[in-house]
């Protein structure tokens, strides 16, 4: 045997392992030592893959987790020294509205839930409830960037680039990163792929957008022709070609990580597939789920592919329930009812059935599961036939479950009409930090350069990590 | 003193901690090699040139500041404070403190500064900052200076590289294309006779080809930051391909480098500037553009400066001008002062925030895009106008002819307000049948304007006069103008107070929205304000009363336009009496019709501000300028002329304003919270301005290309070594300061930038000197261990290798398959990979799915993936560098994508045709064409078996060969039996795939 010609870094960078061992090799370029472990676990929690289910538009918080008895008690009253322009409709700002749901409470933490969720409301005593949750911006497109990248502007990473930038990867045959959208064609959200691009970070931390429909991954289904047998024939020549030049140089070590790159590119062609193959699952998996039914079917199948792609090893997937703005997704102006209903009951089963299927797997404690979009609603009508609540930034409702979070535990408070934020007032940053900090990623310390500056995903007005949602 | 005092607190450590003679200590300390990367990474941060950061009031990165606080004592390490402070275990003392987070020194770096202290702690200035010396280049060469290096180490430069490899490096280098089998041939022909001559040949002929300056353009693409659309969210299309091509041509020319770089600064200052060096400067206008409605305008102005800035420090100072845009530089000696005063040249210009999204303009400022003839065409028709133009005579208004319309405002119904020249058409009798056609047909346009929302009809000057609420207009059915008609509009009005800003009648889509196209009477600090507009601030008319207009009493108010696209055809009457008014804008080249909403409004506009509270009366709309007689024939000769110049394409360019904006610092570098007023300015620490050189972009330009500059030069040649070399002589191109790599070669960086400088800034020349020198041409494999302990060739003990940049990659196998189509310029172009991009678009027909890649549709929010697969930057900002990664998505791309697959397909036939079927000879020629060399026995043998395994599946499975012959375009050779089409195919993908194809060795 050769001595190794080159050193683990050096294997590393040029590709060796894949999708995960790129994030590493990244990682440890950009460290003094290059075993130094760059980012230390100093608080928070242990998962391993995160999983944000992304409520696309913004649901309204004081119809879904955040009760506000006091809200039912002022129906209909005006809003005293209210901003027109705090939502997007200056013109149809009615008084205030209770919300149309029934709320009881559930588990043995007596948390309160609106009867969107009966069955997802079942779990409550494993998620943590931030309530305090507030944003930047009123406009759908930049508080989607800021809550996806920390920055109302577009063209910066996103939370899954720097936390599979941070982690790397544990599949050798999947993207680390995975990003789903609506499949009925409701369209995508503003701004679509920046909100899950890589920003300055090195493209391969970008996510990758599984296409609702057709073949999920770009040029992953071989040319019509070649079967993988037959491709498999090939790519052996081709390496035997390459390594026939090359042998004994001291690149052979170099080749061998391009080579395994094609192998990699090779897996992904079966492995990928198979993890969309939810059909394979057991009936009562299926059933779970709910994954014929028509209500639901489609976000099963996505939550369903969620779990797979946990298993296998990929470490963050973004998964957007509604599609574009207004009655394709959470953006509930008109009919906040009839909104409101139809996408609980697209996610209410599928999201509880992920929850189970994790935890009977033992994945639960290993996997953070987030709720939340890019922000709240206000507790005031917005006018219309059927009343619609406008656009809130200054509150709304985040949950956490599984990887390490307390259960049945409520996190700051909005105010008594679930107005805004009031106590413990959480930041898009903070809330950034704690996501990292569930994956042991320590916000300060995960930094890329970039114009001259250690860039971070929280910025520099130092956020804090809700250490209290840690078990 | 406060400093020293506080140190005094501390323990005072006087042991050493371990021996230095058990570390490599270099023989003498070198501040800037040795002393300074330690104090930047450790101390600048707190102790550096930003005062706002600055602890303890010390600053160590300037000898008398620190010797005046006591930092140190020289020659006296161990007396030193500097040196008790990291040492110290004592918490409250130690540096760098806990919570800085930026960790203890090394034993190594504590031993270098004691050793720099007890050698006197001397300071040299930051290496990159020290101007050249012309000696740089005595008796120097690219070779000497690395062979002196590496014997330093105990290597020497590897062997030449087979001619083989060195025709294929040079080829790629210098054209971005592989050589042709008959290029390789010749050339390894001719090397066998004279080696050095072959090469120059060779050099020499690549240099002349079109197709270096497509080569060269791509890496300039990525410092420009050149899209073919917009950004940010919208990210609209847009042509500013004709800068594109003018860069390919400079590089072709080899327009001297100065040249290149003043031109696009500043050709619009350049003395009786041509056209070419107008539209060179369309570079600073390449940046991002915004058109979300309900931006701020002011905003967004402020942060495309921000980003000429940064692109102009970043490409020519190789300086992280950015962090001062907040505050003073953190590690090097930029202010905030000096960033806003780049920020002040860069802004001269009259250009909005926002682009138009109701109208598809290109922002102002414009330059049309002529050739000669079409000049020749303007010029004549501009001459019959002004020969059909008379002297002004100027009449008293005369408002008894010519009127189109008058408004009372007497009597409302409904919501209607009559037209009193056009009485309403009687009620029409019910139709019976109601087909679409009949209601677009026979309904007569409605003359009446429409009263909305809440305003109100008042009692007025004469009867009842409307009453704006400022949020709803009052709609007219006309007045749709072009800018060759005459017209005159007639009006009493009153407004309640002292308007910023009201909107009193308009014809517009919007404001930024459309950017004002039509024409409008505002009110703008409390006077009257009277434009037609193309394109609002630069390509428009404008005139602004001097007097404020009076408050809470009827004013008539008569507004007239002569059809000259002048701003002296434009009249404001006040009470009968023409105001005295200042020319705001005069500049109308262009168009005043379009962008939707072709009637005149009054009181109100889209995300404008309203005329609230404000009253108007009587308004009468005239066709004709009131106060001159009309001329038709010179009506006529305008309409011609003015068809013209709408028809001509435009180019966003720089055109400096003749009085400079104010230019204020901006506290952390909000774009309305303006500071100290600033002028322009350049770094202290850099050569001084020249003398006599206009303080603008001009002199700027100037001041960069003057031989004293220190950065220039140095920070353009090193990026030139990285795209030959994979890597820079400095690693960080964007950043020669301090948080930037030192060279290893510093001597060999200044020898190549005073040459460039000596030559004339002579780029083919420069790129001659490196491709030819013996550093260049050596193999590029080393021993094992060189490899490994210089994995990224900083040494330069071998040749250059690295993976081929995205557009090479997609080039080589268009080139190998001969599918290559290379016809230069034009608009960009829709390759396959576009329909797998996030917007899919479809790709473009005929010659466009094989353009080179360079021509390929750069769209900023959906870039073709297999461009960014391979690490393409999306072009938002300004990048010197690229990532290099691999992953397995780009073996996808080379084994699956449509364009690679059917570049297989077409060199299969290829190869299938030119060899006869002859299976030898078709590996052989495919070893030509795609790793530019033949193949060896056993690679011989390896191929056969390939193309042996697949023909036999093909025959077996005629239906996959025939579904594999379908990628792509192309259309299939029939002559050819599918079989061994398919064969080939799967023969030509495999050798397309070879590491030896895409790795530049």
């Amino acid at each position: 045997m050769n001595a190794p010609l080159y050193s683990r870094r050096e294997m590393l960078a040029r590709a060796g392992g894949g999708f995960g061992m790129l994030a590493f090799a990244s990682m440890l370029e950009a460290a003094s030592n290059p075993f130094a472990p760059k980012v230390p676990m100093q608080v928070g929690g242990k998962a391993k893959s995160i999983i944000w289910i992304f409520t696309n538009g913004g649901p309204s918080q004081v119809d879904t987790w955040d009760y506000k008895p006091e809200l039912a008690k002022r129906d209909g009253q005006t809003l005293e020294g209210f901003d027109p322009k705090t939502g997007f409709f200056p013109g149809s700002v009615g008084g205030l509205m209770k919300s149309p749901f029934e709320f009881k409470q559930y588990g043995e933490s007596g948390t309160w839930c609106s009867d969107l969720f009966p069955k997802t409301a079942m779990h409550v005593d494993k998620m943590s409830f931030i309530h305090s949750c507030w944003t930047g911006s009123n406009n759908h497109s930049p508080a989607l960037f800021m809550i996806n990248t920390g920055t109302t502007r577009m063209g910066y990473p996103c939370v899954g680039s720097w936390v599979t930038y941070g982690l790397g990867s544990e599949s050798d045959s999947l993207p680390s990163f995975v990003v789903m959208t609506d499949p009925l064609n409701r369209g995508l959200p503003k701004g679509s792929a920046s909100n899950w691009g890589s920003g300055f970070l090195p493209s391969v931390f970008q996510g990758t957008w599984l296409k609702p429909s057709g073949a999920p991954i770009d040029n992953l289904a071989v040319p019509a022709s070649l079967t993988p047998q037959r491709q498999r024939a090939q790519l052996d020549l081709l390496a035997k070609l390459n390594r026939n030049a090359l042998h004994g140089s001291a690149i052979e070590s170099e080749l061998n990580a391009r080579i395994e790159s094609f192998e990699l590119a090779y897996r992904m062609q079966t492995a990928a597939p198979d993890a969309f193959e939810v059909k394979n699952e057991p009936k009562h998996i299926q059933k779970m789920y709910g994954l014929n039914e028509k209500h639901c079917g489609h976000f099963a199948a996505q939550c369903l592919t969620a779990r797979r792609m946990v298993e296998r090893g990929v470490r963050f997937i973004q998964l957007y329930s509604g599609g574009m703005e207004n009655q394709q997704s959470w953006d509930g102006h008109k009919d906040i009812l009839g909104n409101h209903r139809g996408f609980a009951n697209e996610s209410d089963q599928p999201v509880a059935a992920l929850i189970s299927d994790l935890e009977q797997r033992g994945l639960l404690d290993q996997t953070l599961i987030v709720w939340g979009g890019e922000f709240g609603r206000l507790p005031i009508a917005q006018k219309g036939d059927k009343p619609g609540r406008d656009h809130n930034p200054h509150a709304f409702t985040v949950w956490m479950c599984g990887g390490g979070v307390k259960g049945g535990y409520h996190h700051g408070e909005s105010d008594e009409i679930g107005f805004k934020a009031a106590i413990d007032k959480v930041s898009v940053h903070d809330l950034h930090a704690t996501i990292l900090a569930a994956a042991g990623l320590d916000h300060e310390q995960l930094t890329f350069k970039f114009q001259g500056l250690d860039q971070r995903l929280t910025g520099v007005e130092n956020p804090k990590v809700v250490k209290q949602v840690f078990a | 003193m406060r400093y020293f005092e506080a140190m005094t607190r501390g323990l005072f450590v006087s042991i050493l901690f371990f021996t230095t003679s058990l570390l490599a200590a270099p023989a003498k300390v070198k501040f800037n090699r040795d002393v300074r990367p330690i104090l930047s990474d450790k101390c600048f941060f707190c102790h550096g040139p930003d005062p706002k950061k600055r602890e303890a009031d010390l600053r160590l990165d300037m000898r008398d500041e620190a010797l005046a606080a006591k930092a140190f004592v020289p020659d006296k390490a161990e007396m030193s404070e500097l040196i008790q402070r990291i040492v110290t275990t004592d918490e409250d003392d130690h540096m760098p403190p806990a919570k800085s987070k930026l960790g203890d020194l090394t034993a190594a770096e504590i031993a270098i500064l004691k050793q720099w202290i007890d050698e006197g702690a001397e300071y040299e200035a930051h290496w990159s900052f020290i101007p050249l010396k012309p000696e740089a280049t005595k008796d120097q060469s690219i070779d000497k200076i690395v062979s002196a290096g590496l014997a330093e180490r105990g290597l020497k430069l590897q062997p030449e590289a087979t001619p083989e490899t060195l025709i294929r490096r040079i080829s790629f280098d210098l054209t971005g294309l592989p050589p042709t089998p008959e290029e390789v041939t010749g050339f390894v022909t001719e090397h066998q006779f004279d080696p050095v001559s072959s090469i120059d040949h060779l050099v020499t002929r690549l240099l002349a080809s079109p197709h270096y300056g497509e080569r060269m353009a791509v890496d300039w693409l990525d410092m420009a930051r050149y899209a073919d659309s917009y950004g940010f969210q919208v990210d609209r299309e847009r042509e500013v391909w004709p800068w594109r091509d003018w860069v390919v041509k400079a590089f072709n020319d080899n327009l001297p480098y100065d040249k290149f770089v003043t031109w696009q600064l500043a050709g619009d200052l350049l003395p009786n500037a041509t056209d070419e060096q107008i539209l060179a400067t369309a570079f600073n206008r390449l940046h991002q553009q915004e058109n979300e409605g309900g931006s701020v305008e002011e905003e967004y102005r402020v942060e495309y400066i921000a980003d000429r800035v940064q692109t102009v420090a970043t490409a020519f100072l190789g300086l992280t001008f950015e962090c001062s845009r907040c505050h003073d530089h953190k590690y090097d000696p930029i202010t905030q002062k000096d960033y806003y005063g780049l920020f002040s040249m860069l802004q001269n210009i009259d250009e909005a925030g926002l682009y138009s999204f109701f109208t598809p303009s290109p922002p102002t400022p414009a330059m049309m895009l002529m050739d000669q003839p079409a000049k020749d065409k303007m010029a004549a028709l501009k001459a019959k106008v002004a020969d059909l133009e008379k002297p002004k005579s100027s009449l008293p208004p005369d408002l008894s002819r010519g009127e189109l319309a008058h408004f009372t405002f007497d009597e409302l119904k409904g919501n209607k307000l009559t037209d009193s020249l056009h009485p309403p058409p009687a009620p029409q009798p019910k139709q019976e049948t109601k087909s679409k056609d009949a209601k677009k047909d026979k309904a007569p346009p409605d003359p009446a304007a429409v009263l909305k929302g809440e305003n109100k009809l008042v009692s007025g000057k004469i009867g009842n006069a409307i009453q704006f609420t400022g949020d709803d207009a009052v709609d007219t059915p006309l007045g749709n103008f072009q800018r060759h008609e005459p017209f005159s509009i007639s009006l009493w009005m009153q407004t309640p107070d002292v308007k910023d800003r009201a909107v009193v009648f308009h014809r517009s889509q919007a404001w930024t929205d459309a950017a004002s196209r039509g024409y409008e009477l505002l009110i703008e600090e409390g006077k009257l304000k009277w434009s037609l507009i193309h394109f609002w601030p630069g390509n428009a008319i404008s005139i602004r009363t001097k007097e404020n207009i009076p408050l809470k009493q009827w004013l008539q108010v008569i507004v007239t336009y002569d059809g000259s696209s002048r701003a002296d055809g434009l009249k404001i009457f006040l009470d009968g009496k023409q105001a005295a008014v200042e020319v705001i804008k005069d500049n109308l080249t262009k168009t005043i019709a379009g962008g939707g909403h072709d009637n005149i409004s009054l009181g109100e506009r889209m995300r404008d501000r309203g005329f609230k509270g404000g009253l108007i009366d009587d308004f009468r709309v005239f066709g004709r300028d009131v106060t001159q007689e009309t001329n038709a024939d010179l009506q006529k000769a305008r309409a011609e002329l003015y068809a013209f110049q709408d028809a001509q394409k435009e180019l966003m360019v720089m055109k400096e304003l003749p009085q400079p904006k104010k230019a204020y610092v901006l506290t952390r570098g909000e774009y309305d919270k303006r500071g100290e007023e600033v002028g322009p300015q350049t770094p202290a620490v850099l050569s001084p301005f020249p003398k006599g050189a206009p303080k603008n972009r001009l002199g700027y330009a100037q001041w960069l290309t003057a031989p004293e500059h220190p950065l220039m030069a140095r920070v353009t040649v090193n990026r030139l070594w990285q795209s030959l070399f994979g890597r820079g002589l400095v690693k960080t191109t964007e950043d020669f300061g301090s948080q930037g790599e030192r060279p290893l070669y510093p001597e060999l960086l200044d020898y190549l930038a005073m040459k460039f400088i000596q030559s004339g800034w002579d780029v083919k020349s420069l790129v001659k000197e490196i491709v030819t020198s013996q550093v260049y041409r050596q193999r590029s494999i080393a021993d094992a261990k060189t490899m490994a302990d210089d994995s990224d060739n900083q040494w330069l003990a071998r040749g250059p290798h690295f993976r081929l940049p995205a557009e090479m990659i997609r080039d080589n196998a268009l080139a190998a398959s001969g599918l290559i189509k290379l016809a230069m310029g034009g608009p960009p172009v829709h390759s396959y990979e576009m329909t797998e991009a996030f917007k899919p678009v479809n790709p473009g027909g005929g010659d466009a799915v094989y353009r080179r890649s360079i021509y390929s549709n750069w769209r900023r929010t959906s870039p073709p993936p297999a461009m960014v697969a391979f690490d393409a930057p999306r072009r938002a900002v300004c990048i010197s560098r690229r990532e290099r990664t691999d992953s397995p998505l780009q073996a996808l791309i080379l084994l699956n994508g449509v364009q690679y697959v059917e570049a297989a397909r077409v060199l299969g036939e290829k190869l299938y045709l030119e060899a006869k079927g002859d299976l030898p000879k078709m590996i052989e020629l495919g070893f030509l064409r795609c790793l530019s060399r033949k193949p060896d026995a056993k690679e011989v043998q390896i191929c056969t078996q390939l193309y042996q395994e697949q023909l036999a599946h093909f025959k077996a499975q005629p239906k996959e060969a025939e579904k594999l012959l379908k990628t792509g375009n192309a259309k299939r050779d029939a002559s050819i039996p599918p079989a061994e089409a398919s064969a080939a195919a799967v023969l030509a993908q495999t050798l397309l795939n070879h590491d030896a194809c895409i790795v530049k060795r």
